[in-house]
């Protein structure tokens, strides 16, 4: 016997006590295991595999993870060829998610035991999870080999070499599979799914016909139990083969679900006729559908895409004559993709103004007269121009319709949702809120309108408030409406609270919800894990693969992108100037009412820690991951002061390189942080990324400009090789005889009518350490009549001007607030304050009209 | 609006449409079950932006697995349509392609659902729309105490 053989064995008695306590770790008796462990380790205290058992159990206890953990780092040490430590140490670590060293862990434990089943499907599912395709295939191999009788493993070997990137492989696989199979039960959904699988494979490696005699015959025989799959998948290889069944084939899918707007683009490309153009051809073809299948909703809509002139005129004045008859409300948002077109457009403004026209006439008439017009077709006319306007920013025009339709009709929700709208699209958020919160007080029941008056809220500025409108809906049994928003992955909360809070300049709680974004991320990247394992179980290999498939894309999501930038951006900011950590840290600053808000919130999160205590107490068996670990860093403090503020920005980012390449703030942010970070070729990099997607964009000229004084301010130039690299690339971006006052000037005269161009010279300027009176001056041009200048860069200018301390900034104010006279975001703060007051309670019951005569 | 099937790419649209509109909400795994469990029984609708503003999310239960002689049948987790989407009738179009599904894929015998007894819009939905008919009244089913109606409709042909 060796020696570490020697140091396993246990004395008989033990022996059969480590048996017990494997079972009692199985069963999860936890607290059972543990004594057993102990009694073990009392005779035998260095016993390796015992220390790992009790190492494992205590991570599963409450409070006791970093003991548990310590163990089976010892245990493993005594024991370094015994399969069960590494076995166990890779469950840990697979259990706090760091898949990499699970897996290298798992690889010991096979050196020791190669035919162990759990540790080869173990591994399988962390090769998968860390898609590393090539050592999956040998895994499932080895798995085949050793349980050739259990159907999964058949096709889980062909999906590992197809996710290898060896379809052909995975074909060969299935199909001598398929001859192994015996006596398959009639309509077995499982045997449905992995022929469906076999016939995409088929089809991917442009097998068509062989695809297309495996899908008839196996939808004759009744084997693929999916009909739906099964017109589809021959309707797109028939036509990929353009032959005529595919007629039929698209056909009987429209026919199926006729509202189905890729059965139609399927058929018309089969057809060659053109869905995304004037196209007269389409108009007719179209209409046979129309005729034929008169419920469906996609024909006549997209006949609108492709009629013009007249023809376009008929079809839509029918349109929106019959859905105004039955008072759809989403017809403004179903038709406003065709406003591209600036021809369409006007048509259907013309088609509507003369409909309000006729039916505000026949309003006036006595009830009976016009038996045919519901007083409701009138105001969803109105409804219908109120959105026209307010889209087309004219905001006059769309508030004097909701005047006349809300005086109508003071009780629907959608015409104060509407003007909720038009106002936060002037710039007046308090009253959009105000507005939105007469919506919601008509329904209260609606969450829908709940979620739509916190959100104005939160836009509005109003966060406490907005927590407790969110929490009319959220558990009650939960620590806080925030907390059950961020526990159900609310995005839509999240962006909007942390934006709320950014404005308000709370960067500390900014931050803590944009990171709060990242994590719901990182969570549905984990959510995958299970699957890797139960899809195989349940044969869902093709539902599977479109999961893996997503999950690799996950971060290009917008929610995404926006929490990573503007974290970055916060780090940025931090780490230029550390002083905004030390005045958001000092509570001096904090009114009494905040104090007062903060110690209620303090008390209420101790009391629900409390309570979780208590529970917990009266179970500790429960599982670790549904005991909530108390936040550390409630107000994000710690997070906002960390010192590696701009490797995280770097590692937020970093996914977006690749994940969303032509999203110009992408690599501006990637910029900020690289050029801080010193790593100059990646800056100058990221700068020609932006300018190959806008040359002229505002902040890529302010990067430009910064990345030029940077390299000034170098007390040598960096070395060689690459040194001259960045040199290089800066004198491409700007000639070195260029001064970067005339890069500006230069820049400013190229599109000095475009606001954003404008601010962005004035900012400019101010790098450049001219006086503040010419970028004052600068940024009073966008008053200019030429300049078109909407209401979010104003407020950025106001920023600007504020952080210059200019003298005038009210000035500035005043004339925003001439500029867009419905706004209330330019008002001095006293005036705010009644306003802000006006929103809890709603509007007046009976809403102040001026006299709204055009 | 477009209606089809739910693919990976839509329980995230799913979830959000969720969120805003009901006060039952779910995480993402549990939408990710359903999906990777019966993928071809839930269905979406979704605008011209691709923005998901009505879904159904449906399960199978197969009570022979449990050793009972309960009959294969389809449930229905979770439908809603954006208030902004209403009476385009997707709520009824979403029904009718994942019973269509339950039926002919599962061989599902009957649909179920809950919903709320305060309901009247919904429940007249699938009482007079689609034929569903109250099987039993479940008291304080949700969780502010509300009962539930536990409604069923035949899928069987007649």
């Amino acid at each position: 016997m060796s020696k570490a053989l020697q140091k396993r064995a246990l004395p008989s008695k033990e022996q059969s006590l480590f048996k017990e306590l494997l079972t009692l770790y199985e069963t999860r008796q936890l607290k059972k295991g543990l004594k057993t462990a102990e009694q073990i380790l009392k005779k035998v205290p260095d016993h390796g595999e015992t220390l790992c058992m009790k190492g494992l159990i205590l991570t599963n206890m409450a409070g006791r993870k970093d003991e548990g953990v310590e163990l089976v780092k010892k245990g493993v040490r005594l024991d370094l060829t015994s399969h069960i430590v590494w076995h166990v140490f890779g469950l840990v670590q697979k259990a706090d998610k760091n898949y990499e060293e699970a897996l290298k862990s798992y690889t010991q434990a096979l050196r020791f035991d190669k035919d162990n089943m759990n540790l080869l499907r173990d591994s399988a599912q962390l090769q998968t999870h860390l898609r590393l395709y090539e050592s999956l295939v040998d895994t499932r191999h080895a798995i085949l080999k050793l349980r050739p009788n259990q159907r999964q493993n058949w096709v889980a070997l062909a999906l590992a070499h197809h996710l290898n990137g060896n379809p052909q492989e995975a074909r060969m696989v299935l199909e001598h599979y398929q001859r192994s199979l015996k006596n398959v039960p009639d309509y077995d959904i499982e045997h449905s799914e992995t022929l469906i699988y076999y016939v995409n494979i088929l089809e991917e490696i442009g097998e068509l016909s062989e695809a297309l005699s495996v899908l008839d015959s196996s939808a004759k025989s009744r084997s693929i139990v999916d009909r739906t799959s099964i017109l589809q998948i021959r309707a797109r290889i028939l036509t990929k083969q353009s032959v005529p069944e595919a007629d039929e084939a698209w056909r009987s899918l429209i026919e199926h679900n006729p509202d189905c707007y890729e059965s139609f683009r399927g058929y018309f490309t089969y057809l060659g006729i053109s869905l995304d153009e004037s196209n007269p051809e389409a108009v007719t073809k179209l209409e046979e559908f129309v005729v034929q299948l008169p419920r469906a909703s996609a024909p006549p809509r997209l006949q609108l895409n492709v009629a013009s002139g007249d023809q376009f005129k008929k079809l839509v004045e029918k349109y929106i004559v019959k859905r105004l008859e039955k008072g759809i409300p989403s017809l403004f948002a179903d038709l406003k993709a065709l406003y591209v077109d600036k021809e369409k457009q006007q048509t259907i403004e013309g088609i509507v103004e003369a409909l309000r026209e006729e039916y505000a006439a026949a309003s006036t008439l006595p009830a009976s007269s016009d038996a045919n017009l519901e007083p409701t077709t009138y105001l969803w006319t109105l409804y219908y121009l109120a959105q026209h306007y307010s889209y087309l920013s004219q905001p006059d025009k769309a508030l004097s319709v909701l005047d006349i339709s809300l005086q109508h009709t003071p009780t629907l929700p959608e015409l104060h949702m509407c003007k909720a709208r038009v106002l936060k699209r002037a710039g007046d958020y308090l009253g959009a809120a105000r507005c939105q919160n007469d919506a919601r007080l008509l329904d209260g029941q609606d969450r829908f309108l709940n979620t739509k008056f916190g959100k104005y809220l939160l836009r509005a500025g109003m966060v406490d408030e907005a927590n407790s409108i969110f929490g009319l809906f959220t558990k009650k049994d939960a620590p806080s409406p925030a907390a059950d928003l961020e526990d159900m992955q609310s995005l839509l909360f999240l962006l909007n609270e942390a934006d709320a809070y950014r404005r308000n300049g709370k960067l500390n709680l900014a931050l803590k919800k944009y990171i709060a974004v990242k994590k719901v991320f990182d969570d549905f990247e984990d959510d995958q894990f299970d699957f890797h394992g139960y899809n195989l179980r349940k044969f869902t290999i093709n539902i599977y693969i479109k999961l893996l498939k997503w999950e690799d894309q996950l971060r290009s999501h917008p929610g995404y992108v926006k929490a990573a930038i503007e974290a970055s951006k916060i780090f940025v900011a931090v780490s230029d100037d550390a002083s905004i950590v030390s005045s958001l840290t000092s509570t001096s600053k904090m009114s009494d009412a905040e104090k007062k808000a903060l110690k209620k919130a303090k008390k209420a999160a101790q009391k629900v820690q409390e309570d979780k205590k208590a529970t917990q107490a009266t179970n500790e068996n429960k599982d670790p991951e549904l005991i909530v670990p108390k936040d550390e860093d409630p107000d994000g403090l710690k997070l906002i002061g960390s010192p590696d503020a701009l490797e995280q920005a770097s590692k937020l980012l970093h996914p977006l390189t690749t994940l969303a390449p032509k999203n110009i703030d992408v690599w501006i942010a990637i910029y900020d942080v690289a050029i801080r970070r010193k790593k100059l070729l990646q800056a100058v990099g990221a700068l020609s990324r932006a300018a190959a997607l806008n040359p002229d964009h505002p902040e890529l000229h302010l990067r430009l400009v910064d990345v030029k004084q940077r390299a000034s301010s170098f007390p040598q130039a960096p070395p060689p090789p690459i040194g001259p690299v960045f040199t290089e690339a800066i004198a491409k971006f700007i000639p070195d005889d260029l001064s970067l006052e005339t890069f500006n000037s230069q820049y400013l005269q190229k599109h000095s009518t475009d606001s954003h161009t404008v601010l962005a010279a004035a900012k400019a300027l101010h790098k450049l350490n001219l006086p503040l009176a010419d970028v004052e001056n600068t940024a009073f041009t966008l008053f200019s009549p030429d300049v078109r200048l909407d209401v979010p860069t104003a407020l950025s200018t106001v920023d600007f001007l504020a952080s210059l301390k200019s003298s005038r900034l009210d000035e500035f104010r005043a004339q925003c607030q001439t500029t867009f006279p419905l706004s209330t975001v330019f008002k001095p703060s006293a005036e705010l304050a009644p306003l802000r007051e006006q929103v809890m309670l709603g509007s007046a019951p009976e809403p102040a009209t001026e006299d709204t005569t055009p | 609006m477009n209606i089809r099937v739910a693919k990976v790419e839509d329980l995230m649209g799913m979830q959000a449409c969720n969120l805003q509109n009901l006060p039952e909400n779910y995480m993402m795994k549990f939408w990710m079950y359903h999906s990777m469990t019966w993928p071809q029984i839930s269905f979406v609708a979704e605008d011209h932006k691709g923005r998901i503003v009505g879904y159904v999310l449906a399960k199978i239960e197969d009570p022979s697995e449990e050793g009972t002689t309960e009959e294969i049948h389809g449930h229905v987790n979770s439908i809603s349509v954006l208030r902004s989407y209403r009476r385009l009738g997707l709520a009824k179009k979403l029904m009718l392609l994942s019973q269509e599904a339950m039926s002919s894929i599962y061989k599902a015998s009957y649909v179920s659902l809950h919903v709320r007894k305060s309901n009247k819009a919904a429940i007249a939905l699938y009482k007079d729309t689609l034929g569903f008919e109250v099987a039993k009244v479940e008291k304080k089913y949700y969780g502010d105490g509300e009962d539930a109606l536990s409604m069923r409709l035949s899928l069987k042909n007649p």
